[in-house]
């Protein structure tokens, strides 16, 4: 059986084939992405501790760094920069299975991304759909994405690919206000590539560039006025924010108080902007992480007892279960 | 009250429908105070998400927690046929923090306004059924060292989702005034 992917993209539009027996053929074949706007939140460090964790509990995993900023997860792992890297399959054409390599952990492997392939514009739209495509083709149980930071049109449109869209943030404003922005920014480019199929993207274009023409504050205001003046579009739009359903994690908290960062995020996303947003956990600050990095060994290995191990472990299975964090009383 | 309104207002208060009512009182505390309040996650998006739209949220809030509270509050009296009176001017549950100064009797009203029992708070927590009963009475010379003590009512404000700092300070302030009073009595 062969499955047709049909991509329009700026009015012309291309046809994909694949086949259905060779795609996911471990069938879970999970997409997770891991992004949120702001470097240093911890996003590297915590997609190599999520792969480490599923591999530990017998999944395959793959991890594929592609940071713009500075793709850096072999270091999260102890090993050396691999030689081969994303910029292989770009300008070679070199398979993506050729370049996954071993991280020393059991079935967990690593494909790097490369500083200069991945600079913001340098990669092109049907780069990125290739890219897509072949991540979408292999054979893993599941697949981790390290976005890293900032709220580039190539980072969203990873995330908006991913089947799970995890977003970590830390609990001071700067994190808190790029994650608004990341996730709008996610949101915008969601409802714009969905009502294309309407033939209305230029039209949500249109009045996003014009919204002071039109009185319109924020992306919200945007969607309800598109709602008010399209009133078919109404449903349309509220099963898209329904459906965008992102996975919030906090890291590097220092009080419980810290916690309801996590919980109040989550419920004005839900509010706000009508998205459907989660609270997967929280990971406490601890130095044994960054001691963990300067020793090159990976603190889900050599401190897998420690809170932090265990935390992580927590929001893991949060996610694999899509549940939420559970408020516990002390 | 049918239940598709009930979980409508669970649903307001990003809850699942099986939660405890501590669980609904946490919920409700908040979403009030993340709504009503200039936070460090409200001021990024301060000037497009309006003070009217977050008032409206309140409201909703609001609604949603009194709703659940009267139908608790009747699921249990047509259950149990134990009709508590609540005191007239019974505390609010969810005042602000600072508007209340935490007493014993204070906190045995609020644990009696979300309808836990003592034993049960005893079991949560691990602190002794005795050792309540003397926090909330404020039979202060049956109380351990304040150091403890302190543990102690941090680990019962926690409990009930009130703010353990003040709960503590409130409560030992009391505690040492009556010390205090003794010595000079002495």
């Amino acid at each position: 059986m062969r499955l047709q992917i049909i991509i329009l993209f700026r009015g012309t539009y291309r046809i994909f084939s694949l086949k259905v027996d060779e795609l996911r053929e471990e069938e879970e074949g999970k997409i997770w992405a891991i992004g949120g706007g702001k470097g240093g939140t911890g996003k590297t460090f915590l997609t190599s501790s999520i792969g480490i964790y599923l591999a530990k509990n017998g999944k395959r995993v793959l991890m594929i760094d592609v940071d713009i900023g500075g793709a850096n997860l072999h270091s999260f792992l102890g090993i050396n920069r691999p030689r081969k890297s994303l910029t292989n399959f770009f300008e070679m054409g070199i398979p993506l299975s050729k370049l996954a390599v071993n991280t020393g952990v059991d079935n967990l492997s690593l494909i790097t991304g490369d500083v200069h392939s991945l600079a913001s514009d340098s990669i092109k739209f049907t780069q990125k759909l290739k890219l897509f495509r072949h991540i979408m083709k292999l054979r893993r149980q599941y697949i981790l994405i390290d976005l890293g930071g900032g709220s580039h049109n190539n980072t969203i449109d990873t995330f908006l690919m991913a089947d799970k869209k995890i977003a970590v943030l830390e609990p001071e404003i700067i994190a808190i206000e790029n994650m608004y922005h990341f996730v709008k920014n996610a949101l915008y480019r969601k409802i714009k590539m969905s009502l294309r199929a309407y033939g209305f993207k230029e039209v949500v274009e249109h009045m996003w560039e014009q919204r002071e023409r039109y009185k319109i504050k924020s992306l919200k205001e945007l969607i309800d006025s598109l709602k008010e003046s399209f009133s078919h579009l109404g449903d349309i739009l509220d099963k898209e924010l329904a459906d965008f359903k992102i996975y919030l994690v906090l890291n590097k908290i220092r009080s419980s108080q810290d916690i309801l960062i996590g919980s109040s995020m989550k419920s004005i996303f839900n509010k706000y902007l009508g998205i459907n947003a989660q609270f997967a956990g929280y990971i406490e600050y601890d130095d044994a992480v960054w001691r963990s990095i300067r020793e090159r060994r990976p603190l889900m290995v050599n401190y897998s007892l420690s809170r932090v191990a265990k935390e992580i472990g927590a929001f893991t299975e949060n996610l694999l279960h899509e549940r939420e964090m559970k408020v516990s009383r002390s | 009250m049918a239940d598709k309104t009930l979980k409508r207002y669970f649903d307001v208060l990003e809850i699942s429908p099986d939660a405890s009512v501590l669980e609904i009182r946490n919920a409700y505390l908040l979403l009030k105070k993340l709504y009503s309040t200039d936070s460090v996650v409200i001021s990024p998006i301060a000037d497009e998400f309006s003070k009217k739209e977050r008032r409206e949220i309140l409201l909703q809030v609001e609604e949603a927690f009194d709703k659940l509270m009267e139908s608790l509050k009747n699921k249990q009296n047509e259950h149990n046929h134990r009709i508590r009176h609540q005191p007239s001017a019974s505390v609010q549950a969810g005042e602000e923090d600072e508007d209340v100064s935490y007493s014993g009797p204070e906190l045995k009203k609020i644990r009696e306004k979300l309808s836990v029992p003592l034993f049960e708070v005893s079991l949560d927590t691990k602190i002794r059924m005795e050792l309540l009963k003397s926090i909330e009475h404020e039979k202060f010379d049956a109380l351990p060292p304040e150091v403890y003590l302190r543990g102690h009512l941090i680990n019962y404000a926690n409990y009930l989702m009130l703010n353990p700092k003040k709960v503590a300070g409130d409560y030992l302030a009391r505690y040492r005034s009556w010390k205090e009073g003794k010595k000079g009595g002495s």
